[in-house]
């Protein structure tokens, strides 16, 4: 769905992903590539077949939306080199034309040479540009009128209905200057936020994302 | 042969006493060279009753040959030393050359290492001790000359993978000496002739049952309230009637009061004191996560009789005998008549005495137990234990630890281990399986060279690596606990265990209450919650996993019995008389079932549309029907359901009307694809995932730790879950993850019991019911926090149907 946020218009797309439309950008939060090998490298033999979801869904996403450049926000890998390090590499190499900037998160500790070879920007602090700030943990205060973007949380909503259902999905969360974008990654929890009239929701659905309150 | 009577005659009149008949019975079929199990109860002399034929056995012999004479196998350490101390008397008053020692987890290395150079004649040990004595070198001399081994309390072991254990030593131990004579003592359960038949094996050896005809008599007496509330709910009942359990502590002696959780028996032993602080000092509580000097000193004041009460948990079911207790309160359900009966049989000792156990109900419809129990004992009806069987995770195990000491060649083993009950049905492949297992890791793990344990040299199958030998050691046994964390003053005395759950939950300067007093929580530091004592009143109650027992079917059945005497207008249980405003209620504004009746309940709430479901067979059955029950019903019409369930009945929870009428006529009931169904229904493969965390750990897949130095168990989960995964992906026919789907429809969804209530049901009338009020049956059910679901509804439907209630 598209909202404009300080006059720029933006996608909250179902793919858990942001996309802003005059820039051609597109922001997505905590990946954690690499969770499953990290597992493994601990003395658990895992072949990690959901992994390749998380590759598969991003290919599918850049092909889609055609960024002109993409920004993650944070925890990107979930820990130190692993061989999922080449399935990443060969992703952004078979991407030629496009920028990647990676803004670290508490999980990325992977040497940025690493990302030099891949032509990849890394950043340690937040990103400021225009009204907007990109960061991996979301700034406390913002500080300013600036929209500050930001990951880490793992945004999540639960629903209730009749018959004592619920259902728990992840969202976007607007909470006065800080959107927080849900987590992209396969392998990843929910953290439950609050709905009020002091927030905005939107939830992930099968397909599209919709506005709840 | 009469020899044989004499030692034990002379004995016996030495103390003044007169044999039992059962007594005579043993020493007769040992004399004449058979096996045997014995049905005995506690308190009558059945350590005698096989000690003396053994002991008869040797000083017979004309040449005695050195070494190890006689095994004697318990389940409980305590009950070693008690054995111990009574067959040293018997050797001590006959001067007898006949020397016992004692090997559990508790004996010393120096201990050991002297049995090692010099065996007694009898050796008192556990199940876990014996297969450490396989891991051995030499074992195989060691055993050479062993002709007895008696297996105490049979019955507790039979039911679980210590019972395995044994039959695996028994059969390697047959084999080195094939005269081996094997004797068991059970006391009664429902299928003795089977436990008989297990624990001899199918040799072709003289067998015999002796059961010793002595009832042990016990009155059973429930608490009962005041007034019968219409509401039942769980949990609320036992607490009001605490004044009245105050009243049977001080007239008694010594009183011992049974509850079924470890955070149940902290509560109440805080309740005790507070209503009634003069107990003080001589009321204790005793609990499996208590350290051991906490129990140990607990177990002791028992003894001497300083104690006025304890309020324990099943880790005072087995043991030693208290005798000063002299009255037992069970509170809640006891689940089992076997259990129940257990824990009256730890009042009244001298011989002849009754056992009076109290039952104290926590909601009034658990009254009906103490009926129940009554008409359970005096009949008789008592549960079975189910023997697991085809336990690759022990046998694994088991060649590994045969693989450390002398080594193994597979054929030979193989022909060992399928004579046992365990394993009868296991086919070569399936062997060879295990094998490739031990040596290889198997198909998945090849890769990895920290799962090939074993070598073969020449055919023998064997472990050459020291460091694989010592943790395999260290892993030897099939209890696998949870994760727990040591809990200490800072001054360093040790109050016990909590898991690690519970305390992530705490912050610093947090106070719960724990051992029976209220500690500080200060901080956590290598597997260790460091405390100091507080002085507040109030705090949080630690609480601790575990599976909820279900009602067993002996006792289920024998409910729906007392249900149907309501319409009896003769002769009535005072249970059943105070109950009678209940029932009274109950058939007002719905209706009691008759045995030949099905009831089921439709009532419409804020909260949706119920169905409460009725069949009376404990809490695992009824998790399984109210899913299977869903399934079906949502085969017709996509629907989403909540589940809740207690031993009594369940519930189906909608948010639109369930067509059960419709899904009666449509095969609801039926047994056809059950199985199948089953599959389909309930997470069948993550309670397996559950029961693989336990299998997974006894076949030494993942490794727990050394000693002080333990894993986190967390990370054990996590292990154990992945290769749960890799297996389930990549191998489905993986043995050990076969097992654990096993073990989930055997012992977790009970699926005989499942599929006998079905076929039970099919033959009863339904009778539904359309209620205008909650009627007394469905409530306790209606607030269960517990829940499952069940859903094939369209997630996008349901976020529309929850997304509109918003908007509302």
């Amino acid at each position: 769905m598209q909202v404009t946020l300080a006059g720029h218009l933006f996608s909250f797309l179902p793919e858990r992903a942001l996309y802003k439309h005059d820039e051609s950008l597109l922001v997505i939060a905590d990946v954690h590539l690499g969770k499953a090998s990290h597992f493994r490298k601990h003395g658990i033999s895992i072949p990690a077949t959901s992994q390749a979801e998380d590759y598969t869904k991003l290919r599918k996403l850049l092909d889609k939306t055609k960024p002109e450049k993409v920004y993650f926000l944070g925890d990107l890998f979930h820990s130190s080199l692993n061989s999922d390090w080449h399935a990443f590499a060969a992703l952004v190499e078979s991407y030629p034309g496009l920028c990647f900037t990676l803004i670290k998160g508490n999980h990325d500790i992977i040497d940025y040479k690493f990302f030099d070879k891949l032509c990849i920007d890394v950043s340690d602090k937040a990103l400021t540009e225009g009204p907007f700030i990109y960061s991996h943990e979301p700034l406390q205060p913002t500080g300013n009128d600036k929209l500050n973007i930001a990951g880490h949380i793992h945004p999540g909503i639960l629903l209730r209905g009749m018959g004592k259902q619920s259902l728990r999905l992840p969202c976007f969360h607007l909470s006065g200057n800080t959107l927080l974008l849900p987590a992209f990654g396969t392998l990843t929890g929910l953290y439950m936020m609050d709905m009020d009239q002091h927030n905005k929701v939107y939830a992930v659905l099968p397909g599209e994302v919709k506005k709840l309150n | 042969m009469k020899a044989g009577h004499t030692i034990a005659q002379d004995w016996f009149r030495s103390k003044d006493w007169q044999p039992h008949e059962f007594q005579e019975k043993c020493w007769d079929a040992i004399g004449k060279g058979y096996s045997g199990l014995l049905n005995a109860p506690t308190g009558y002399g059945k350590t005698y009753a096989l000690w003396f034929g053994i002991l008869q056995d040797y000083l017979n012999k004309k040449k005695q040959p050195p070494g190890l004479h006689c095994l004697w196998i318990t389940p409980l350490r305590a009950l070693s030393k008690e054995i111990l101390n009574a067959t040293q008397r018997v050797s001590a008053d006959l001067g007898a050359n006949y020397t016992i020692g004692m090997r559990t987890g508790d004996t010393s290395v120096k201990e050991r290492t002297q049995q090692k150079k010099n065996m007694p004649h009898a050796l008192i040990t556990t199940p876990e001790s014996v297969h450490l004595l396989l891991a051995q070198k030499g074992y195989e001399s060691m055993f050479k000359n062993l002709q007895f081994v008696v297996v105490d309390e049979w019955h507790e072991l039979l039911g679980n993978k210590r019972g395995v254990l044994i039959e695996l030593a028994l059969s390697r131990l047959k084999a080195i000496n094939p005269k081996l004579k094997v004797w068991g003592i059970s006391a009664t359960i429902g299928n003795l002739e089977e436990a008989k038949d297990i624990l001899l094996g199918s040799d072709d050896v003289k067998q015999t049952l002796v059961r010793a005809k002595i009832e042990k008599k016990i009155v059973v007496e429930t608490f009962l309230p005041d007034v019968i509330e219409k509401y039942p709910w769980a949990g609320h009942l036992g607490i009001t009637m605490l004044p009245k359990v105050l009243d049977v502590i001080h007239k008694s002696s010594s009183t011992l009061i049974f509850t079924n959780t470890r955070s149940q028996c902290e509560i109440w032993y805080q309740r005790l004191l507070q209503e009634d602080p003069s107990l003080a000092g001589i009321i204790a509580l005793h609990h499996g996560s208590l350290s051991e000097e906490i129990r140990q000193w607990v177990e002791n004041a028992l003894h001497n009789g300083t104690l006025k009460a304890v309020v324990c948990t099943s880790s005072l079911d087995l043991g030693v005998d208290f005798r000063p207790v002299d009255t037992v309160i069970q509170i809640g359900s006891a689940k089992g008549v076997a259990r129940f009966m257990q824990r009256a049989g730890r009042s009244g000792h001298q011989p002849g005495a009754t056992s009076t156990i109290h039952f104290l109900p926590t909601h009034s419809l658990e009254i009906i137990e103490g009926s129940a129990l009554r008409h359970a004992i005096k009949h008789n009806e008592i549960e079975q234990r189910i023997p697991y069987i085809r336990s690759f995770d022990v046998l694994i195990q088991y060649l590994v630890t045969l693989a450390i000491s002398e080594g193994f060649f597979p054929d030979k083993i193989y022909e060992e281990v399928i004579k046992t009950h365990c394993y009868s049905s296991i086919t070569r492949e399936e062997f060879n399986w295990c094998l490739d297992f031990i040596t290889q890791g198997g198909k998945m793990l090849d890769a990895y060279d920290e799962f090939h344990k074993v070598v073969i040299e020449n055919g023998l199958y064997k472990v050459t690596s020291r460091r694989v030998a010592m943790r395999h050691r260290l892993g030897i046994g099939v209890i696998v606990s949870d994760s727990m964390l040591q809990v200490k003053f800072l001054g360093g005395t040790r109050l016990g265990l909590v898991e690690e759950y519970f305390v992530s939950r705490l912050k610093p300067g947090d106070v719960f209450s724990f051992a029976g007093r209220m500690v500080e929580f200060v901080r956590i530091k290598e597997m260790t919650v460091y405390v100091r004592k507080s002085t507040k009143s109030k705090g949080y109650s630690v609480s601790w996993q575990g599976g909820r027992m279900p009602l067993s079917s002996q006792l289920s059945k024998t409910i729906r019995y007392k249900l149907d005497e309501y319409y009896n207008k003769g002769h009535r249980d005072i249970e059943l008389q105070k109950l009678e405003r209940l029932f009274d209620e109950q058939q007002r504004r719905s209706h009691l079932p008759h045995k030949t009746e099905l009831l089921i309940e439709k009532v419409k709430t804020r909260e949706g549309y119920h169905v409460f479901i009725y069949p009376f067979e404990g809490r695992n059955v009824h998790e399984g029907l109210s899913a299977l029950f869903a399934y079906r019903i949502a085969q017709v019409h996509p629907m989403s359901f909540s589940l809740a369930f207690n031993d009594y009945g369940f519930e189906l929870l909608s948010d639109q009307e369930i067509p059960i009428e419709e899904a009666l006529g449509n095969d609801l009931l039926d047994n056809l694809n059950l199985a199948d169904d089953i599959q389909k229904s309930v997470n069948i493969s993550e309670m397996a995932k559950r029961k693989f965390r336990d299998i997974a750990s006894i076949a030494g897949l993942v490794f727990t730790g050394y000693p002080g130095k333990q894993v986190k168990t967390r990370h054990v989960q996590a292990n154990s879950q992945l290769f749960f995964s890799v297996f389930e992906e990549h191998e489905k026919d993986n043995l050990l993850l076969r097992q654990a789907y096993d073990e989930v429809f055997t012992f977790q969804m009970e699926q005989m019991r499942m599929y006998e209530a079905l076929e039970r049901m099919q033959h009863q009338n339904v009778i539904i019911q359309y209620l205008e009020q909650l009627s007394p049956f469905c409530f306790p059910i209606l607030t269960e926090r517990f829940r499952d679901k069940l859903s094939n509804e369209k997630l996008e439907d349901r976020i529309e149907k929850m997304i509109k209630q918003l908007e509302q």
